[in-house]
């Protein structure tokens, strides 16, 4: 398990931008489950929507995208500490509203994985309810 | 058979690149002609991968230049699984 402090060892994003707050399972280069708990207190929340917060579709995509970083860098080609990673494409499907309280829980594998990119499956869960799924590809560019 | 693969690559290709098939001639530059950037070639090769259920390594990437290479290529390992 990886906790916030391992994490922003291996993401380069910051507060107000780290979508992850624990790494639950880890087997390099081969699945991750992440977790990021959702909070009635997320700024975001404040705007999308008034009254009715739901957890905007782009933020979940950024969580799997930074659960796939911790998968790629955990794999035998360990990235450079300085590296930046860019979003190649994204097909995500959103199956339920992910509101405060809920736990959004990622599961990463990879469909390929080369030295400087990968595409990867993309999961998330609420309890046993998929919220969200589909495949990512990014890139790997060292600073 | 040689067709078949001919015409399920173009069609691969052009649902990735989001051109219709007819304009992926065989012959077409997919960096300077059809505008394929790097991230679309890998998930080219990870769609020919899957489909052919063959594993084709990093390197060859680089030879992913027109859709009659990925046909030489993907001919080649499926020949090599076989």
């Amino acid at each position: 398990m990886l906790n916030y402090e391992d994490i922003i060892k291996i993401l380069p994003q910051r507060y107000p931008f780290l979508m992850i707050d624990r790494v639950l399972e880890l087997e390099p280069g081969k699945r991750v489950v992440a977790v990021k708990n959702v909070s009635f207190n997320e700024e975001f929340f404040s705007g999308h929507f008034p009254g009715e917060p739901i957890m905007p579709g782009v933020l979940i995509i950024e969580a799997m995208a930074q659960a796939a970083i911790v998968l790629f860098y955990s794999g035998e080609k360990a990235a450079a500490k300085k590296t930046k990673y860019y979003l190649g494409s994204v097909k995500v499907r959103f199956l339920h509203p992910v509101i405060p309280g809920d736990q959004l829980k990622i599961t990463i594998e990879p469909i390929k994985v080369i030295s400087a990119a990968a595409i990867v499956k993309a999961i998330g869960a609420v309890g046993d309810k998929e919220v969200a799924a589909g495949e990512i590809s990014f890139m790997a560019k060292a600073a | 058979m040689m067709q078949d693969i001919e015409n399920d690559i173009r069609n691969l290709v052009a649902e990735i690149i989001e051109k219709d098939p007819s304009e992926i001639k065989s012959d077409a530059r997919f960096v300077e002609d059809l505008g394929v950037d790097s991230m679309m070639a890998l998930e080219i090769l990870a769609g020919v991968e899957k489909k052919y259920k063959i594993a084709i390594p990093e390197e060859k990437l680089a030879d992913f230049k027109t859709l009659d290479s990925i046909v030489v290529i993907a001919r080649e390992y499926l020949s090599k699984n076989a």
